[in-house]
């Protein structure tokens, strides 16, 4: 037995054990803890500073919240949302209007914020599914709710139209700087805001995924007829996993419009905020935990340091990202965090199938 | 007096109460009692509109029947259209009209060329895979338009000007658009009901498998209805570079109304396309008259959502290939 593979077997008992996930969680969100520390460390008078400022790590981690958010609804039950922006901007919206017109503080904001998306949610939900949309015309029904939103929020001056909101000093709304406030004055508190919602999301959709909810989200993703034949209300558990996810992605709304100054329609609705949202979970894959985060870490970076490199000429950075886009999509169907398989399957064909049973 | 004046005004009532939702109706409707003769210039701005929304919708609504896909990519292909016209005839000075077929040439080789890089392998996989695809190919010919021809708006330089019929004004470049759209629209209808290859067409976008058990090189379809799409594209974009100004990311607007037109008028429906075009114009036109800012807008959603849970086979479902 080689040396790799009594590590690989070690790394079986060990992911067999109980504490597994947890001592993975801990690792994984103690790297994220970590990262603004390591790309500052110096490796041979270059450091990763230089392509990854705190301002990209920050986007990252926003998009891998808001994937993993998405993937509650989309990549466990299957139901395939094109339309997250709805409640993105809707929790970015609901947090300025309560903030600026009555000085509610931005943390019970974000959670009004939620219920609110969490109800649009379940009336797309309700709707499309009572009328059993399904596919392409699930996804279409999705957008058109977005897109629905942000004419109306364009068109309304109670939002303030086109113009959107600027977000109000912590004195404005009787605070100081902090975290109570919602706003610091520099981006590390910003970053390990941002990395604890990922790590809540995240542990909320552990939760789900080892229980019955989970089950039953995924019976339904597999096969929906065969589900409800054997008694999985299946209507119930869809509702669930839109209200659920609409909840955490307006969270990510109100964040976003605590970290960036202003908010327009035309910046949280947008029609490619639907895309942004839900990227890195298909780029990370699917229905799975670590994909988000991993895939979140791929797109966003590249879509950013294409922008700062290519800066001269306007529009390569998204003739980067685009290409890239086609590139894994057509390479990695099934996602990023099923490469290490691959490459184990890869690795096996080359040795010739001697260990088939694996 | 001045009440007078501002209550008769269709002007945005902006922070207005249930008003603003109230009055346009109630103007709208004392229009319509006194036969204003806005309504029928309205009319004929809509239906001029109209017809070239049913022709953005074509290609679109042609693969999105045969192959089930939801090409994304459909918005800059009209306006890779736009471009074309507008380059032969600046560059080459050749009439803007002769411009079209050229644009539609275009279309069709880099349609091909697009279905056989991106979409083709990965005509089987889970369909969000083919959005994401196509969408990566809209931000890659978005922005090398954007690299080559400035993000500044252009204008194809034509001065048609216009005809009044029976006091109503008609600008000519939208209608000899409508016309192109029209003639299109027949030419397609006969193609895909007359020829071999259109029927084989329709055939694959009716059962896939069955199309193979036959004898039909389901592959080549395939390409050639991506290939065709993108040519219609090319064709509806040349014609609003007859009448408007563009700028390289003047395709989403068109490509979100043209996915409303083909859900509303049925997967594949040729008339319907015509149809859901008509109402589509009809309601920006009306409503971008009656109506503050981009309500109308909101009313197509609606309208679009309202189709999609009712009756998501469209109009006109199933009636056609």
């Amino acid at each position: 037995m080689s040396a790799i593979e009594s590590v690989r077997d070690r790394y079986r008992t060990f992911d067999e054990q109980r504490y597994a996930p947890l001592v993975k969680g801990v690792a994984l969100f103690g790297l994220l803890a970590a990262l603004p520390v390591i790309i500052e460390i110096d490796v041979a008078g270059m450091e990763l500073a230089a392509l990854l400022s705190l301002k990209v790590l920050i986007l990252t981690v926003i998009y891998a919240y808001t994937a993993q958010s998405w993937n509650i609804m989309s990549g466990y039950t299957g139901q395939f949302s094109f339309g997250h922006a709805a409640f993105f901007g809707i929790g970015a919206y609901a947090t300025q209007k309560l903030l600026v017109d009555f000085a509610v503080n931005p943390w019970v904001g974000m959670l009004v914020a939620g219920v609110l998306a969490a109800g649009y949610g379940l009336v797309i939900g309700a709707l499309s599914f009572r009328f059993k949309l399904q596919g392409h015309y699930f996804a279409l029904a999705t957008l058109a709710f977005a897109e629905l939103l942000r004419f109306v929020v364009t068109n309304m001056s109670e939002l303030r139209g086109a113009n959107g909101y600027f977000k109000p000093f912590p004195r404005d709304y009787g605070a100081e700087y902090g975290l109570v406030a919602f706003q610091f004055q520099n981006d590390l508190p910003y970053y390990y805001l941002i990395v604890g919602f990922l790590l809540v999301v995240t542990l909320v959709s552990w939760v789900i995924k080892n229980s019955w909810v989970g089950l039953y989200f995924f019976a339904i993703r597999e096969d929906e007829r065969a589900a409800a034949s054997v008694g999985v209300p299946s209507f119930r558990y869809k509702l669930i996993g839109v209200a659920v996810s609409a909840f955490f992605t307006a969270l990510g709304g109100a964040y976003w419009s605590m970290y960036f100054n202003t908010i327009r329609p035309d910046t949280v609705f947008a029609l490619f905020k639907n895309v942004e949202l839900l990227l890195p979970a298909v780029v990370g894959g699917p229905g799975t935990l670590l994909g988000p985060i991993v895939g979140s870490f791929i797109v966003t970076p590249v879509s950013e340091i294409a922008r700062t490199t290519f800066s001269d000429i306007n529009g390569l950075d998204r003739i980067i990202y685009g290409a890239f886009l086609v590139a894994i999509v057509i390479y990695s169907p099934r996602g990023v965090v099923s490469w290490p398989s691959q490459a184990r399957a890869l690795w096996k064909r080359v040795r010739g199938d001697e260990e088939v049973s694996e | 007096m001045g009440h007078l004046v501002t209550s008769v005004a269709p002007l945005p009532l902006q922070g207005g109460g249930l008003g603003r939702f109230i009055d346009p109706f109630v103007q709208f409707l004392t229009d319509i009692t006194n036969l204003e003769p806005v309504l029928l210039q309205l009319l004929a701005f809509g239906l001029l509109l109209g017809g070239v929304y049913a022709l953005t919708a074509l290609g679109l609504t042609m693969i999105f029947g045969v192959m089930d896909v939801i090409n994304f990519a459909h918005g800059v292909f009209l306006v890779v259209g736009m471009y074309s016209v507008w380059l032969v005839s600046e560059m080459a000075g050749i009439s803007p009209f002769l411009g079209i077929p050229i644009a539609a040439a275009v279309l069709f080789v880099l349609g091909v060329v697009v279905h056989v890089l991106t979409v083709e392998p990965i005509i089987e996989a889970p369909q969000q895979n083919q959005l994401i695809a196509t969408l990566g190919v809209l931000f890659i010919i978005q922005s090398a338009i954007e690299i080559v021809f400035t993000p500044d708006p252009q204008q194809v330089e034509l001065s048609l000007g216009s005809i009044q019929v029976g006091g109503v004004f008609i600008p000519l470049g939208q209608f000899y658009a409508l016309v192109i759209a029209l003639g299109t629209m027949l030419a397609v209808r006969a193609f895909l009901n007359r020829t071999d290859l259109g029927r084989k067409i329709r055939g694959t976008a009716d059962n896939r498998d069955g199309a193979r058990y036959v004898g039909i090189n389901v592959r080549r379809i395939n390409y050639l209805t991506f290939g065709i799409g993108a040519a219609l594209a090319g064709v509806a974009g040349g014609s609003i570079a007859l009448f408007q100004r563009f700028d390289p990311f003047t395709g989403e607007t068109y490509l979100i109304n043209a996915f409303v037109i083909v859900i509303l008028g049925g997967l594949g429906s040729f008339p319907g396309a015509f149809v859901g075009g008509l109402i589509v114009g009809m309601i920006q036109v009306f409503g971008g008259y009656y109506l503050p800012g981009t309500t109308a807008q909101v009313l197509i959603f609606l309208l679009f959502i309202g189709t999609l849970l009712v009756k998501p086979e469209g109009l006109f479902g199933g009636a056609e290939a």
